[in-house]
């Protein structure tokens, strides 16, 4: 794949109105009308103009249009109830873009970007499918700013194969479709006798008799795109390419050192910048001076803006700035010296301002006469900490800003900056790069906006890298959550009433509008996987959102592990109490719809996997778990206690996962995989606190990460149930893994931990019958 | 200050203090050594110093002077006529599709060649070891331990190269 820009610049390319009116864009633009034919139609000088290719009528594109992009997209989203309706606004032009390019190969460009969930490999194996070429003729690009492909959902939530899936196939198929009526006259046969060859079309019986996608592409003055409905698509049972362990096109350069990601952006005469950072939470910056800073040798430019709360320096290398910015004099208001006791009391799920999400028949009334079991769990701060740190690369020149980063939302890194600097967005263009890591710490890329502040003042591009240390402290966390269960059995062992009362800091509530709150209730992202899926006559599920002093945000499944870790931890005493098996129990309760019948179909298959029923060898213990949204998700863990040490060792984790129509069973696998480890991680090791007001974190010693010792085998399968779409994969395999281990952890030992992560001190502790 | 990486030397004025990665990725433009967390603990940085893995991050750019480095650019061979031959390790973490992000993979690359040009048959449990230096934050830690077992294998017992 390619990933320059510079040579092709889409200009004012855009579809008309939602309506179908044309826009009035004036004569440097497409001019998409609606024919009286009620077809959507695009001139000839309309793509010229739009591709802005330089001299001639050499190039096509084919882009669809915006209601059956919004249509699609609503779609999707409501149904993804796991990332929430409303996650990012819906984007206003085409994300996707295919154009055919001179030696006739077929150009896809993309506005999801690739941090190593295998997007750019996924999305381009549609593509290939309905264009009917092969995976060589096929060019994949990533979009910048500039491409005019809005995305305002960035890349995040599971979303992009998705969302891609249905807009991208009807792309690819209504240009083939374009393409092939053009041949069609060209070479004086019926459509239908032709096929897609090489990179042209050729009449099936004499392959000789053929023309190339370029000079079709130049051969036209005028295009129909096809109606909707008429477009002809493959049918599943046809694909060749979707559904293929396809090998992924960023890997060869990611062996090699090749690929290049926002930290290694480089451009002549660029220097290095940093930034001084607040030494609390609640810091203000109330003065500032260069202090030893200006003697530091290398150092060419100190930045000063205290109104704006920013002093930074920019030096020629990265050593001489991140030296003199320590050497800074910066004096703060360091606002209250908050503790971990103060924000734990307020995670509390109870008071005022309590949202009921989820409310059928009268839980509090049956839980209030009947024997009802409660149980309280809770979670802790804790960082994404991909392994690339922040880092952009800033140029800032005549009036024009140039700002690469590794982003997982380049559209709204640019209107940050435009913000920032105080100039029209459409003089900021911003260049995703890969991304060393993503898991939702990249939707907010403040480092984009601190590189083209030192970049305006130094009058050079200057390159912005955190270190390990700011990237811990200065990010957004995953909130501290706390969940009060309660539950009652009836006299057959059934669960006749459920309550999850739920606590926890902001998720997408941190990243929008105060009034989004009137909207949408309860925080999408902080109450994923808190409903209770399985068939209770009363439940109720209630959120409470609490304000605290910490930037919390995006984290890999957004609430997902913690509330998943709650309610199935606590499906498991419900089981416990009535004597059941888990498994079994958890099948009984399954509501009799479709969805039910999904989880039904994972549990069983991951049931089958770890053996379930048998004895597991000896001194492990198994336990299982499940979430279940769009993609419907069950694992069983099987650990190992060392009372002694308290050190819980997971063997292995077996997981079945039904997420849809499967585009790249190798790449969900790898999904799976990274999800088990980031939960082993989660459930056993991570996590973030508060003392004398600032997060108690400083490198890795403070935060240490998951290490192959640590690392349980993973066995998964990809369960189908005759979904004709794919739903998300980057996240959902998350969800079950806490409750698996916690689960497992009481099986083995008959005691059950309640808080995360499960330390060794918590584990002797609760062995010791100590509090959990 | 003379300094010989891929077997290319250079002449630097760069202080002695300067760390290798930033000598590496800023001077001399070798982006693909990666910096993690700068004080020795993720292994991003990994690269080899005379055949040893070592963290470039920690390493000042005195104590390598006239050293032989490599880096991941440098670790396939290139014959005469050209040919780009890539190591047994990089084939292998192709084969199993490995990376995901990929940050962390030159580290984990370099440390897995020196290691098994040491050990060129490892157990699992050898290779398990030697791998828990390196972080890998997407959790890729199955298939690395698969694709340096196969490594191993391709290698047979003939020496890896480094």
């Amino acid at each position: 794949m390619t990933q320059e820009r510079d040579s092709f610049d889409t200009g004012g390319a855009r579809d008309g109105s939602t309506e179908g009116e044309s826009e009035d864009g004036g004569a440097e633009r497409a001019e998409p009308v609606r024919s009286a034919k009620g077809r959507w139609r695009l001139t000839r000088r309309g793509f010229l103009i739009g591709l802005g290719v330089a001299g001639a009528g050499l190039a096509v594109g084919a882009y669809f249009g915006r209601p059956v992009v919004h249509g699609i997209m609503a779609e999707s989203m409501a149904e993804a109830e796991h990332a929430g309706s409303s996650f990012m606004q819906l984007p206003d032009d085409p994300p996707l873009w295919l154009e055919v390019l001179e030696d006739s190969r077929i150009r896809l460009s993309l506005t999801k970007v690739e941090m190593g969930q295998g997007v750019h490999t996924s999305i381009a194996q549609i593509a290939v499918e309905e264009l009917g070429i092969s995976w060589d003729d096929l060019v994949v690009e990533q979009a910048d700013t500039s491409s005019k492909m809005v995305d305002g959902m960035g890349t995040g939530g599971s979303f992009s194969v998705a969302t891609s899936y249905g807009p991208l196939r009807r792309a690819a198929a209504g240009m083939r479709s374009l393409l092939q009526r053009e041949a069609a006259v060209l070479l004086e046969q019926p459509e239908a006798a032709l096929r897609v060859a090489g990179r042209g079309f050729a009449v099936a019986d004499s392959p000789e008799n053929k023309v190339d996608f370029y000079s079709l592409a130049g051969a036209v003055t005028s295009w129909d795109l096809p109606e909707e409905e008429a477009l002809q698509l493959k049918a599943a049972d046809e694909y060749t390419v979707v559904g293929q362990p396809v090998a992924r096109i960023d890997i060869p350069d990611k062996v090699t050192g090749q690929a290049v990601y926002g930290y290694d952006m480089r451009v002549p005469n660029m220097l290095y910048g940093a930034v001084a950072r607040p030494p609390t939470l609640e810091a203000k910056l109330v003065g500032a001076s260069a202090g030893e800073a200006a003697a530091i040798e290398g150092v060419k430019e100190i930045v000063i803006d205290v109104e704006n709360g920013f002093a930074g320096v920019v030096a020629t290398s990265r050593s001489a700035a991140w030296s003199a910015v320590k050497a800074m004099e910066t004096d703060w208001d360091e606002g209250h010296l908050w503790q971990q006791e103060e924000i734990e009391a307020l995670i509390e799920p109870a008071g005022e301002g309590g949202i009921t999400i989820q409310r059928e028949g009268n839980a509090a009334g049956v839980l209030g006469r009947e024997t009802a079991i409660t149980a309280t769990y809770r979670s802790p701060f804790a960082v994404q900490a991909p392994l690339e740190a922040p880092a952009a690369l800033a140029d800032v020149q005549d009036g024009q800003v140039t700002v690469w980063v590794s982003t997982q939302s380049h559209e709204r890194a640019k209107g940050l900056i435009a913000e920032a600097l105080g100039v029209e967005a459409d003089t900021v263009r911003v260049v995703p790069t890969y991304l060393g890591g993503g898991f939702g710490a990249k939707l907010d890329t403040g480092v984009a906006v601190e590189a083209a502040r030192l970049s305006r003042a130094a009058g050079v591009p200057v390159h912005v890298g955190w270190d390990r240390r700011e990237a811990m402290l200065h990010g957004y966390l995953r909130p501290p959550t706390k969940s009060v269960l309660s539950g009652a059995l009836d006299g057959n062992g059934r669960i006749v009433a459920m309550e999850h009362r739920q606590g926890s800091s902001d998720v997408a509530f941190s990243f929008m509008p105060a009034f989004m709150e009137i909207v949408l209730g309860a925080d999408f992202g902080a109450t994923v996987g808190a409903r209770i899926g399985y068939d209770v006559p009363n439940r109720t599920v209630t959120a409470w959102r609490k304000t605290l002093p910490v930037w919390t945000g995006w984290w890999r499944g957004l609430g997902l592990f913690a509330n998943t870790f709650a309610v199935e931890s606590f499906v498991d005493e419900l089981a416990a109490a009535a004597g059941a098996d888990p498994l079994q129990f958890r099948l009984d309760h399954l509501p009799d719809s479709p969805a039910g019948g999904r989880m039904r179909a994972v549990l069983e298959a991951a049931g089958k996997l770890s053996g379930w029923g048998t004895a597991p060898p000896e001194s492990r213990a198994r336990g299982v778990a499940c979430f279940g949204s769009n993609t419907v998700v069950a694992q069983v863990a099987e650990v190992s206690v060392d009372e002694g040490s308290g050190e819980i060792t997971v063997h292995r984790v077996d997981c079945a996962v039904d997420c849809g129509l499967v585009v790249n069973p190798d790449g969900a696998k790898a999904q799976i995989e990274g999800n088990v480890m980031w939960g082993v991680g989660s459930t056993l090791i991570e996590q973030a606190y508060v003392k004398d007001g600032r997060l108690e974190l400083n490198n890795f010693e403070s935060y240490p990460l998951l290490t192959m010792r640590g690392a349980p085998d993973v066995r998964s399968v990809l369960v189908d149930t005759g979904i004709d779409t794919p739903y998300g994969m980057g996240e959902p395999p998350i969800g079950p893994v806490g409750a698996a281990i916690g689960n497992a952890f009481t099986a083995a030992t008959g005691m059950r931990i309640r808080t995360l992560p499960m330390t060794p001190a918590r584990v002797v502790d609760t062995l010791a019958g100590g509090a959990s | 200050m003379e300094l010989k990486v891929n077997g290319t030397s250079f002449t630097l004025d760069v202080p002695g203090e300067e760390r290798l990665l930033w000598v590496l990725r800023d001077w001399l433009g070798l982006t693909g050594t990666k910096f993690g967390c700068g004080v020795g603990i993720c292994g991003a940085c990994t690269v080899h110093v005379n055949g040893a893995a070592v963290r470039s991050c920690l390493m000042p750019l005195a104590a390598v002077a006239g050293a032989d480095i490599r880096t991941i650019e440098g670790l396939a061979a290139t014959d005469a006529g050209g040919t780009v031959t890539l190591h047994p390790v990089q084939q292998a973490f192709i084969d199993h599709q490995v990376p995901q992000c990929g940050w962390c993979m030159s580290g984990q690359i370099m440390q897995a060649a020196s290691f098994l040009a040491q050990n060129p048959q490892p157990s699992e449990e050898e290779t398990v070891r030697a791998m828990s230096g390196n972080y890998c934050r997407c959790g890729c830690y199955v298939r690395i331990r698969q694709a340096v077992q196969q490594a191993a294998g391709m290698a047979g017992g003939e020496e890896v190269a480094t």
